[in-house]
């Protein structure tokens, strides 16, 4: 990420965080969406600032020392990181398909509405079909 | 897959930390290999052999007959 970009995060999260922190205290009885939209506008604005911050501050470590900069990039581009980060990775996707499998389960056995089970099947379709797509787009590159 | 990697890197008098950082991988990568917990992609396998001015073969055992 350019260090303009990390400074714009950390701006903008800054002002968002504000924004709901004063919407808060100026908004007496709040209606409607108004009622999360200073809490969304809050976390939002902290997860930001966090990324910001922390994007900055690598840079700053980064710039100090440049033999610290290159072992990070070379454990960053490490084989075996890679793989152990890819397996980990595939691990807990397989364990997502049986734990989003069994809340639809338990969704559907306590008769939620249909608002809930189809966005749900949606989502669950979704990430696998895009499962599949990618094993066919990466079949076909190499 | 077994291999004669910590064998090799030792008569080179070479520490772990100075093969990784040469061959750029991870000083773990190296333990790893030199343990038979990892084996290496062709690209690495070949960097090491380039390194040593060996052949793959040379430090890389391919047993057929375990398989």
């Amino acid at each position: 990420m350019k260090k303009n970009t990390s400074i714009l995060i950390t701006i903008l999260g800054t002002v968002l965080l504000a924004v709901g922190l004063y919407m808060v205290r100026a908004i007496i009885d709040p209606q409607g969406i108004m009622k999360t939209m200073p809490y969304l506008a809050i976390g939002l604005g902290c997860g930001m600032f966090g990324h910001g911050l922390g994007e900055l501050y690598n840079r700053h470590v980064i710039a100090k020392d440049p033999k610290l900069a290159k072992q990070m990039e070379i454990n960053q581009k490490d084989e075996r990181n890679v793989m152990l980060a890819n397996t980990a990775k595939a691990k807990g996707f397989d364990i997502m398909t049986y734990v989003f499998s069994a809340l639809l389960l338990a969704y559907a056995l306590m008769g939620s509405g249909w608002e809930i089970i189809i966005p749900f099947v949606i989502a669950y379709l979704f990430v696998e079909i895009y499962a599949v797509y990618s094993r066919v787009k990466i079949e076909k590159e190499q | 897959m077994k291999n004669r990697l910590e064998e090799i890197r030792k008569q080179h008098g070479i520490k772990q930390e100075e093969l990784a950082s040469a061959l750029e991988v991870s000083r773990q990568t190296i333990g790893s290999l030199e343990n038979g917990r990892y084996n290496p992609s062709i690209l690495l396998a070949f960097k090491i052999a380039h390194y040593f001015n060996l052949r793959i073969e040379d430090i890389f055992i391919y047993e057929e007959e375990l398989r």
